[in-house]
C-alpha cells in the first residue's frame, strides 16, 4: 500500500494471499470467495446492537482478530471512502441509518478521519427518504447530478462517473441490501455501482449481462473497491427492486464480503433457497438468471462459483 | 451538437418574453398556466423529481410491471424503474412519461439542416427535443441530450400551445421533433402536432425509426414529413454500434411510405464501418424495390464524437463513390450532407437533368420549380412544396 491506496495489484494479493500478506498483522485466511455475516435483528435496532453485528460481520469476513484491524488491512487512515448506498426502494427496503453509521464509526476507529467518509446515493431525496438525515460526524450527500465529464468506456457501456467517485474517493464501500430485481436477478453489492452512472437505464437489456460486471470492472470501481457490506436483516426474494413488504422475509443477517463476486453468488443463493421454501421457481426458471456473475467472475473479479463461495459466520 | 441546448434568454424569446405581453398583445394563445399545470411555458425545469403525465402505449404486467408498447425494445419495467430510453417510468404500475412539454432544446433552424429537400425548401423550423433516446449510437451527436435523463439536462416547459405560438413569433410555418429521439416523446410530439395543425403549421419528425406500428400509425396522419436515420443496412451494425435492431426500421419506412406520408432517408455514412459498396447497394436497391426511387437519400459526413473517436471523418470521396453508386442504381434523388459546396447538396431533375433547387450549406440559393414540376421538362418532382 503506498499514498493511502491499495493498487489493485496489492488488493489482488489479498484476494488471493489473505492478510497477512499486507503485513497488517490479520489472520491468513484468504479473502476470496470468503462472505462474513453476522446475526441483526430485523426493524428498529439500537446503537450497540448495530455495532455489535456489523463488528462480528467485518471480523467474519477478513479473518482478522478484531475488526478494527480486518478494516486497517482494507483502508489506510489518508483514504477518502465513498460508501455507496442502495435507497431506491425507500425506507422499507434500504440500509438502515442505524446498521450504516455503525460500519462508519468502525472504520473511523480503523484510522479513517470521519470528515473523510462520505455516505452517499444517487439523489439527497432518496437518502432522506431512507432516513439519512442526521449522520454527523459523517458527511452524507447525493450525486445530485454532479458527474465527471470524461465518457469512460468499460466493456459494453460508456458512461459519465459520478464526481465524488471519480474525484474525491480513493476507497469505496458498496452498501446495499439483499434483494430480488425484476431484470438484474439478484440486487446486493454489484448491481448497486449503476447508482454511480449517469444512465443506467441504457443497461437493463439481457438480464444487465454483462454491464453490472462492466460498470464494476471500469477502473474508476474496480481499483477503489474494498468492500461489500449488506444490511440482509430484512430481505426481499421477489418483486424487486421496489419495496414489496409481502415478499420480504427477516434473514436477520449483516453480509461482509471483500470478495465483489462472491457475495453475489452468495446473495443468489439465499434468495433462491428462500424461493424454494415458498413454492416460487428459482431465479433462472423466473428468466433473471444473474448472468452478470459468471461474466464477472471469467473477468477475473472474484469468486463466481457458489460452491466455492464460504459462508463464515462472526 | 447541431441541437445546441437551450438556454434560458432564447426559450423566454421564442416563448414570447414576457406571459403578460403575450396575452395584452391578444397572441393566439395565452401564456399562463393552464388549469394543473405545474410550470409557467418557458420555465426553466432543472432536476427532480418530475411529475410527468401517465404514457399513452403500455400494458400492464402482474406484480405492478408494466411492458412499454412505443418503440420495438418492448420494455419491461418494474415498479419504480425506468426504460432504456431514461425518458419513461413506472409508478406503481401506471407508466408515465417524464418528457411530455419539457424541451431541452428548442431552436429555429432552416428545414434544410434536418435535413429535408422536398419540404418548403427554405422555410425555418421551430426545433424541439426531450431528453433522452431508444437506442445508443456510438456516433450520436446529440448525446449530450440523448443520453442523458430528462432530470439530468436543464429543460423549458413548452406545453403544446406554448410550443405553436413560439412557432408563429419565430416565422416558422413548420415544427420539428428532432435532435434527440422523438419516438421516447410521442406524446409530446402527438400534441405538439395537433396544436400545429389547428394553427396552419406543419409538423415534421426527425427519427431513428425504431417505433412500433400502432404509435406510429396514430401519429402518422398528424405529420407532414418524416426523415428517419437509417444507420445501416446490416444487422450486425445496429446490434454493435446502435444497439437497435434494423427489422422494425425498415417496417417503419414502409408504414410510413405506405401511409403516404413524405419520407426521406438519411445515411450518416462511418469510416470502414457501414461504408462498403455493397452495403451501401443493398440499401439502395432495397429503398427502390420497396419504397420506390423518389424517396430522396442523404449521405451525411461522419465527423468524431461520443464514443467514436477514434475515427477520421469520412472521406469525401467515399460520399462521392457511393453517392454515385446510389444514383447508378437507380434512385432518382441522392444528396451528400456536411458536404457545404458539394454538387450533391442540389436537387436535379431526374427526367431532364436540370437543376432545380441549388444549395449550399442549408442555404437555398435558387429554386427553380415551379408548381412542384421542372420548368423545363415538366416532370413531377415530389414533395411538400
Ligand atoms: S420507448 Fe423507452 S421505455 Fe418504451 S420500449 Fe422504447 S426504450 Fe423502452
Amino acid at each position: 500500500m503506498s499514498g493511502g491506496r491499495f493498487s489493485r495489484r496489492e488488493l489482488a494479493a489479498l484476494l488471493g494471499l489473505g492478510l497477512a500478506a499486507a503485513g497488517n498483522g490479520g489472520a491468513a485466511a484468504p479473502l476470496r470467495g470468503r462472505v462474513g455475516v453476522a446475526p441483526v435483528k430485523p426493524g428498529r435496532l439500537g446503537a450497540g446492537e448495530a455495532g455489535e453485528a456489523v463488528a462480528r460481520a467485518v471480523r467474519a469476513a477478513t479473518g482478522a482478530r478484531t475488526a478494527e484491524a480486518g478494516l486497517r488491512a482494507l483502508f489506510s487512515p489518508e483514504d477518502t471512502v465513498g460508501i455507496k448506498l442502495n435507497c431506491l426502494a425507500g425506507r422499507g427496503m434500504s440500509p438502515r441509518p442505524e446498521v450504516v453509521l455503525a460500519f462508519a464509526r468502525l472504520l473511523a476507529r480503523a484510522g479513517v478521519r470521519p470528515e473523510r467518509i462520505v455516505l452517499f446515493e444517487r439523489s439527497t431525496r432518496e437518502l432522506r427518504r431512507a432516513g439519512f438525515t442526521d449522520c454527523a460526524p459523517f458527511s452524507c450527500e447525493g450525486i445530485d447530478n454532479r458527474w465527471d465529464p470524461e465518457i469512460r468506456t468499460s466493456g459494453q457501456i460508456g458512461s459519465l462517473f459520478a464526481r465524488l467517485v471519480t474525484r474525491e474517493c480513493t476507497a469505496l464501500v458498496s452498501f446495499g441490501v439483499l434483494k430480488d430485481h425484476d431484470l438484474a436477478g439478484v440486487s446486493a453489492g454489484m448491481k448497486n455501482w449503476y447508482g454511480v452512472i449517469h444512465n443506467p437505464n441504457k443497461y437493463h437489456d439481457d438480464n444487465c449481462d454483462p454491464f453490472v460486471a462492466d460498470v464494476f470492472r471500469c477502473p474508476v470501481v474496480r481499483d477503489r473497491f474494498r468492500l461489500t457490506v449488506l444490511d440482509a436483516g430484512t430481505a426481499q426474494y421477489d418483486g424487486g427492486p421496489a419495496y414489496r413488504p409481502s415478499a420480504t422475509w427477516p434473514l436477520g443477517l449483516v453480509a461482509v464480503s471483500a470478495d465483489p463476486v462472491a457475495v453475489e453468488a452468495w446473495g443468489w443463493r439465499v434468495i433462491d433457497a428462500e424461493r424454494k421454501r415458498r413454492g416460487l421457481p428459482p431465479l433462472a426458471a423466473a428468466d433473471r438468471t444473474p448472468r452478470w456473475i459468471a461474466t464477472a467472475a471469467r473477468y477475473g473479479l472474484g469468486e463466481g462459483d457458489p460452491a466455492k463461495v464460504r459462508e463464515v459466520r462472526g | 451538437m447541431s441541437g445546441r441546448r437551450i438556454d434560458r434568454r432564447e426559450a423566454l424569446r421564442l416563448a414570447g418574453g414576457s406571459w403578460a405581453a403575450a396575452a395584452a398583445a391578444g397572441s393566439l394563445v395565452q401564456l399562463v398556466p393552464a388549469a394543473g399545470e405545474a410550470y409557467r411555458p418557458g420555465q426553466r425545469v432543472e432536476g427532480g423529481p418530475i411529475e410527468g403525465i401517465e404514457a399513452s402505449w403500455w400494458k400492464r404486467l402482474d406484480g405492478n410491471r408494466v411492458e412499454c408498447g412505443l418503440c420495438p425494445r418492448k420494455c419491461r419495467v418494474a415498479d419504480r424503474e425506468r426504460g432504456t430510453c431514461g425518458a419513461r417510468e413506472n409508478r406503481g404500475g401506471t407508466y408515465h412519461s417524464l418528457v411530455w412539454g419539457l424541451a431541452c432544446a428548442l431552436h429555429v433552424d432552416p428545414v434544410e439542416k434536418k435535413p429535408f429537400f422536398h419540404v418548403r425548401p427554405g422555410s425555418r423550423a421551430l426545433s424541439y427535443a426531450t431528453a433522452g433516446c431508444n437506442v445508443e449510437c456510438k456516433f450520436c451527436q446529440n448525446w449530450e441530450i440523448s443520453q442523458f435523463r430528462p432530470e439530468q439536462v436543464g429543460s423549458v416547459w413548452m406545453p403544446p400551445d406554448a410550443m405553436v405560438m413560439a412557432a408563429r413569433r419565430a416565422g416558422a410555418p413548420l415544427v420539428a421533433a428532432t435532435y434527440s429521439e422523438p419516438v421516447i416523446f410521442w406524446e409530446y410530439v402527438r400534441d405538439v402536432s395537433k396544436a400545429a395543425r389547428k394553427a396552419g403549421i406543419g409538423s415534421l419528425v426527425v427519427s431513428n425509426g425504431s417505433i412500433q406500428e400502432k404509435p406510429l400509425l396514430e401519429v402518422l396522419p398528424l405529420l407532414e414529413a418524416y426523415k428517419v436515420d437509417l444507420k445501416s443496412f446490416r444487422e450486425r451494425f445496429y446490434r454493435e454500434v446502435v444497439r437497435g435492431e434494423l427489422r422494425p426500421v425498415l417496417d417503419t419506412l414502409e408504414r410510413i411510405r405506405k401511409a403516404g406520408v413524405w419520407l426521406e432517408i438519411v445515411v450518416l455514412i462511418v469510416p470502414t464501418l457501414n461504408d462498403s459498396d455493397a452495403e451501401i447497394r443493398d440499401l439502395a436497391r432495397w429503398v427502390k424495390a420497396s419504397l420506390g426511387p423518389d424517396v430522396p437519400v442523404h449521405f451525411s459526413r461522419f465527423h468524431p464524437t461520443y464514443r467514436l473517436t477514434n475515427l477520421p471523418p469520412t472521406p469525401v470521396a467515399t460520399l462521392d463513390r457511393l453517392w454515385k453508386l446510389a444514383k447508378a442504381e437507380g434512385l432518382e434523388f441522392v444528396y451528400v450532407g456536411n458536404v457545404p459546396g458539394h454538387p450533391g447538396e442540389s436537387t436535379d431533375c431526374p427526367g431532364c437533368g436540370a437543376r432545380l433547387i441549388h444549395r449550399i450549406g442549408y442555404r437555398v440559393l435558387e429554386n427553380r420549380l415551379k408548381k412542384g414540376r421542372c420548368p423545363d421538362c415538366g416532370r413531377v418532382i415530389p414533395g411538400v412544396w
